[in-house]
């Protein structure tokens, strides 16, 4: 009688997606061809730090192609459920693919199976999403890296992972960064916590001040980030209660206080 | 009991009242809209009844368990292929329900060489709105039907029409809070589950369903039976808008 209706019983989404033909695997390119004309819009800073309550999210709203702005309201931390947050840099186009991708893949999987996914299989599925991105990134397009932040109820912590374009995943013990912006400020972080302290010792309002000064530094370094000044930064943070949305008049405020 | 596959009525209405017969017994489940979202309830013994679909979309119903489970996942799968395809709000309870679940349920009912699924399904879509929220009743012939405010699945679909009565009075006005809605759940619940099980009811008309009569036949069940009622929640901020009732949250509704 399934086979009227439907049969799948793993609670993975790609192999539903795959056994109705809607997975579109990009198509390899044998290495050394032209580059693709495709002028592909960029995202460029990301920052998740730890704070007591969980992780910070705080990433510039702009998306650059080549070296045109394309855009300065781009979204780049996003929700992949209710305890955990993606912050993307690189190409925007298959990182919003992706994303959508995960969320419904999460879903999918406590919707069907009855229990949530676990952090490690979600974590798993990322790397998994990444690399099957690898075909198209390997031909100088759809490259994006993500930063994922947790909070993780068994241990009753925020942990923060990032990747590298592969899906390799590493753990990181107090903060987390990706795109141009985040490589010319990797010392600065280090800075902090040597001479401020750990960031998960912070509250979430010293943690939101650092957040916005790195902000504010790496667009000083780094042409295609757009900082805090003309459009304010999207926050999140990922909390032992949820997603935590950063209001528009908290971020205004922390950032006049950073002008004196 | 002998028919050939070619007496396609007479295959029919043994199925009808094969289904009919081992559906009497099942515990009903009753729909209702609330200001803050969407509630079903039922009560069960252990299995879990009450599921969710998708964003703004749940399901329940009574028959064979894993009749329910294959729709169930059914809908899910639809659900989510065309929510990642398209978009979460192109997934509707019309499309899952008309177009999706039903004309599968429809050719199993009509194949004499299978077992067709013995199930009446109840699915619910919160909008953002109680005027928008939207039920669909699915039967086991395939057969549906879109209602607002309310809707219920019982034994009989007589009993499933005492319910409608007890979750819509004649008296309501505009949507109700959770805790009446739960109330008025419980008690449509208990009519319906009663009229299905009590062949006199019917000839004795619902006059005969006195108060205590409603209450003590809720106790009664209550000792064997649980409560399970789940929402969809209108104001949430998070991403799952779905949510089982707790205890304490049940508990002021019960007699």
């Amino acid at each position: 009688m399934g086979e009227y209706l439907s049969a799948n019983r793993s609670g993975d989404f790609m192999a539903l997606l795959q056994a109705r033909g809607l997975w579109r695997k990009p198509e390899a390119v044998p290495l050394g061809q032209s580059q693709p004309a495709v002028q592909e819009a960029h995202g460029t800073t990301v920052i998740a730090l730890k704070y007591r309550e969980g992780v910070l999210n705080v990433g510039d709203r702009r998306a650059t192609s080549a070296n045109a702005i394309m855009y300065d309201r781009a979204e780049k931390i996003l929700p992949l459920d209710d305890y955990t947050l993606i912050a993307i840099a690189g190409s925007y186009a298959r990182a919003m693919e992706i994303v959508r991708y995960l969320q419904h893949s999460f879903k999918y999987y406590a919707r069907t199976q009855l229990q949530e996914m676990s952090l490690e299989g979600k974590l798993a599925e990322v790397s998994r999403a990444l690399a099957g991105n690898l075909s198209m990134a390997l031909q100088g397009i759809g490259l994006f890296i993500p930063v994922v932040s947790a909070y993780d109820l068994e241990r009753g912590e925020g942990r923060i992972f990032f990747y590298d374009g592969m899906g390799a995943r590493f753990e990181s013990v107090e903060f987390g960064a990706a795109g141009s912006g985040s490589e010319r400020i990797r010392g600065v972080f280090d800075y902090i916590l040597k001479t401020k302290g750990p960031f998960h010792e912070m509250t979430l309002e010293e943690a939101l001040r650092e957040c916005l000064l790195l902000l504010d530094i790496a667009a000083d370094l780094d042409s295609a980030t757009a900082g805090i000044e003309k459009v304010l930064p999207i926050a999140r943070a990922v909390t032992a209660e949820g997603i935590l949305d950063i209001p528009e008049e908290q971020l205004a405020q922390m950032k006049e206080s950073l002008r004196r | 009991m002998v028919y050939t596959p070619y007496d396609f009525n007479e295959s029919v209405r043994h199925r009808t009242e094969y289904i009919e017969e081992r559906l009497r017994d099942g515990s009903p489940v009753a729909g209702i809209s609330y200001e803050g979202g969407v509630l079903l309830l039922t009560l069960r013994r252990t299995q879990r009844k009450i599921f969710e679909i998708y964003d703004r979309l749940m399901f329940a119903g009574l028959g064979n368990q894993s009749d329910l489970e294959i729709i169930r996942v059914g809908a899910i799968d639809f659900a989510h292929q065309e929510g990642y395809a398209r978009s979460p709000d192109d997934v509707t309870i019309q499309r899952v329900v008309g177009f999706a679940i039903s004309p599968g349920i429809k050719r199993a009912f009509g194949d004499v060489l299978n077992a067709p699924f013995v199930v009446r399904a109840l699915f619910a879509e919160m909008g953002k709105t109680p005027e928008e929220d939207l039920f669909y009743t699915l039967n086991y012939d395939g057969e549906f039907v879109p209602l607002s405010w309310a809707a219920a699945v019982a034994g009989t679909p007589e009993a499933e029409e005492q319910m409608i009565r007890q979750l819509v009075p004649e008296d309501a006005e505009g949507a109700p809070d959770l805790q009446t809605a739960l109330r008025r759940a419980l008690r449509a619940w208990t009519v319906g589950r009663l009229w299905a099980m009590d062949a006199h009811l019917e000839e004795e008309g619902a006059e005969s369903l006195s108060e205590e009569r409603i209450e003590s036949f809720l106790r009664e069940q209550l000792q064997d039976l649980q409560v399970e009622a789940a929402i969809l929640d209108r104001f949430t901020k998070r991403e799952r808008k779905f949510r089982l009732l707790k205890e304490d949250e049940i508990l002021p509704a019960l007699p």
